[in-house]
């Protein structure tokens, strides 16, 4: 018995000391030739990593000391290397992911405060200010934007026709239309999930939010009498068959399936529906979100570029000027082409831009007062809560007003805790 | 003392076993005692992943969320549903094809085939399948409302709770009935047949054979099968993952899925997921022991 405990031990150290000695990362401090790795989820399909590959072999050849190395992950895998990365040092010197990444990957205390760069004021003068903020932590900058997007309401042609409507004008006319178009096999509206990215737009476009504005509670925000008042808007939809979405309905049809297929008449989304509608074939048309009673409000979406506090300073230099790369009016305006919605605000006007885009006018429209999620530690913990709450409400589970004071709680727990 | 003697000449002239068990012993250590270890300890921790960041030890804290969340209690209420039923009717279903099998002489090897083809089949693919067959607008709603015209409109059978979960516990019972299918074959081969020829001149009919000879004959692998089912059914991931993806409102998760959430989707609630795991560990360990207990006893 003595003899295997020993062994056991004897094993257990062998293990600790070969995981011990996988950690770390060989880094080159001299000012020698940099590799810097960058990991970003560009879309293959769309050629976005060929163009890529070519902005990265421009940069190279301006700064002949810097290789760049770069790895496609895609939106889960990239998250998932980061958080598994964290704990033992094995991150990119650049990222280029999704800007809710922002509060996660700071609540991993891996993020670089970029705002301490001492050219980043100059750099950020450059974007679009809606965009940028949400890189913004307190009065810190851990990322700079990358490129941006924003929801627009796009609706099928054929259908509005067929049930005899015209395109909505405000945030009611979209109900009313919802409702109108539904019948048979259509379905007026979907919503492919029922976190904030989703609901947020019709809230506050009613004048309600989700948090308060310094993010200190829930209370009265996500449970207030106009959020309660959108919600229950959308669960009478979905009770009249008038509102789909696999989040509620995992029997659903996904909604690029959907538009494909004509079931799916209106939805508010982000520029890749007009790629994957103009392959489909659909005859569609697009305007930003129509009004509610507080104007029309979308939600920012979009990549921000980040850097790392394990890269050396030859590295974060490195890595620095090419994200300054990036954001340039050239390499946005490349990017633009194989369809990523610019944030250098002078390729966002460029007739290149838009020729490549034609729908970028509806999203620049949409962008000047769309707004973006609360960018709080644990705010995807907290969309979480508020996407199972409203699924809870819309799918008629719990009445709407008891789902939110739910979520209203479980927000405020977390914020009250660590 | 003259104990410790004799583990000792036995020692002695074992090394050359031992020097060859360790190899694996080392694999088994660093893949598998230790990530369990770890585990252990860091359902005890907020455990924290981040770069540079110290983890707070917080007792019992982990172990309490987990118990007070609903949603981990109905994934494991889901679970143990989907246990219930998905392991006895595997088993029989599969006992009574084995039985078939075992007594045709012709095309045996085709109908084995047959059985077993759903078992070498991807999860993942015949999972999608199934979702196409189950989904609002798929092929099942498709018969029962455009060609068979006995609904009105399609029925929702991935939209709620229960009727998702009966997708999953059909996907599970028919991709299973193979492999109990397979495992059962070699057992009942394995049955002298002297049992049976005593038996029929005993006067025995087929009905008490089956009771008598046959079902007591294959009991050790009936207890390994019950065993590694149950290990399985909690083990529960890829069909709930792709039919439902635990939707609506986290109605359909199962313990691993929601774990999943929890570790991933929700970043780094690790502490929470390490507690989860090791509570879904003592339930596999004691339903094992309990199996093996009540089961294995009778046999002896």
């Amino acid at each position: 018995m003595r003899r295997r405990m020993v062994l056991g031990a004897s094993t257990l150290l062998l293990v600790s000391g070969v995981l011990g000695a996988c950690g770390g990362k060989d880094k080159d401090a001299s000012d020698g030739p940099v590799t810097i790795e960058f990991w970003h989820n560009y879309d293959a399909g769309s050629g976005q990593v060929d163009v890529l590959e070519k902005l990265i072999k421009e940069f190279e050849a301006e700064n002949k000391n810097v290789t760049v190395k770069q790895v496609y992950l895609e939106w889960e895998a990239l998250k998932n290397n980061v958080v598994s990365g964290a704990s033992t040092g094995t991150l990119p010197d650049v990222l280029r992911g999704d800007i809710a990444f922002v509060p996660q990957f700071q609540s991993l205390n891996v993020l670089e405060e970029m705002s301490a760069l001492s050219d980043y004021k100059d750099a950020a003068a450059g974007v679009l200010e809606s965009a940028n903020s949400t890189a913004r932590m307190g009065d810190k900058f851990y990322g700079i934007a990358a490129n941006t997007n924003t929801k627009i309401l796009f609706y099928n042609k054929t259908l509005l026709q067929q049930a005899n409507a015209d395109a909505p004008k405000t945030l009611d006319d979209v109900w009313a239309t919802a409702r109108k178009a539904s019948g048979g096999k259509t379905i007026g509206m979907v919503e492919p999930w029922t976190g904030v990215w989703n609901v947020g737009p019709y809230i506050w476009s009613e004048g309600g939010d989700v948090l308060a504005p310094d993010n200190s509670t829930a209370q009265g925000y996500i449970n207030g009498p106009i959020a309660v008042k959108v919600i229950q808007q959308l669960a009478d939809l979905y009770k009249e068959k008038a509102l789909a979405g696999s989040s509620m309905d995992p029997g659903a049809i996904g909604d690029t399936d959907g538009w494909a297929a004509g079931a799916y008449a209106m939805e508010l989304d982000g520029p890749w529906r007009e790629k994957s509608n103009k392959e489909a074939g659909v005859d569609y048309g697009a305007t930003p979100l129509p009004a509610g009673s507080k104007g029309s409000i979308s939600v920012l979406g979009g990549e921000d570029f980040m850097m790392f506090k394990t890269s050396d300073d030859a590295h974060k230099k490195a890595a620095w000027a090419f994200i300054k790369f990036m954001t340039s009016k050239h390499a946005q305006v490349e990017m633009a082409k194989v369809g990523q919605l610019p944030v250098n605000k002078e390729a966002l006007s460029a007739p290149e831009s838009i020729e490549a885009m034609p729908l970028l006018p509806v999203f620049s429209e949409a962008l000047k007062t769309a707004k973006s999620r609360p960018v709080t530690a644990k705010w995807g913990e907290m969309e979480n809560i508020i996407a199972t709450k409203v699924a809870e409400a819309i799918t008629g589970q719990k009445a709407v007003k008891t789902a939110l004071d739910e979520a209203a709680s479980e927000i405020d727990k977390l914020i009250a805790g660590k | 003392m003259s104990n410790m003697a004799g583990k000792r000449s036995v020692w002695r002239t074992d090394w050359r076993l031992y020097t060859l068990l360790l190899p694996g012993l080392i694999f088994v250590a660093i893949f598998t005692f230790y990530p369990i270890g770890k585990m252990l300890a860091m359902s005890f921790f907020d455990w924290r992943i981040g770069y540079r960041q110290t983890s707070e030890f917080v007792g019992l804290e982990n172990y309490s969320q987990v118990l007070a969340d609903p949603i981990a209690l109905r994934a494991l209420v889901n679970t143990l549903m989907y246990a219930v039923v998905t392991v006895p009717l595997q088993m029989a279903l599969g006992l009574i094809v084995a039985l078939l099998i075992n007594g045709i002489t012709k095309f045996s090897v085709t109908f084995r085939l047959a059985y077993y083809f759903p078992v070498i089949t991807s999860w993942v693919v015949v999972a999608l399948l199934f979702r196409y067959i189950f989904s609002n607008q798929g092929l099942l709603n498709y018969f029962l409302a455009d060609v068979l015209h006995v609904v009105g409109e399609p029925v929702g059978w991935l939209s709620s709770r229960v009727p998702a979960l009966v997708v999953a516990m059909f996907l599970g019972i028919w991709k299973g009935i193979g492999w109990n299918m397979v495992i059962f074959l070699a057992a009942l081969q394995a049955v002298p047949k002297e049992y049976y020829e005593a038996s029929s001149i005993d006067g025995l009919n087929g009905r008490q054979q089956f009771f008598r000879i046959t079902l007591p004959s294959i009991r050790g692998t009936l207890l390994f099968a019950l065993v590694m089912l149950c290990i399985g059914a909690f083990n529960t991931y890829t069909p709930i993952a792709v039919l439902t993806g635990g939707n609506p409102a986290h109605q359909t998760e199962m313990v691993l899925t929601w774990m999943y959430f929890q570790t991933f989707n929700v970043t780094g609630k690790m502490g929470y997921s390490a507690a989860l795991s090791i509570i879904i560990t003592l339930i596999i360990t004691s339903i094992t022991v309990i199996l093996f207990r009540t089961l294995a006893r009778k046999g002896e």
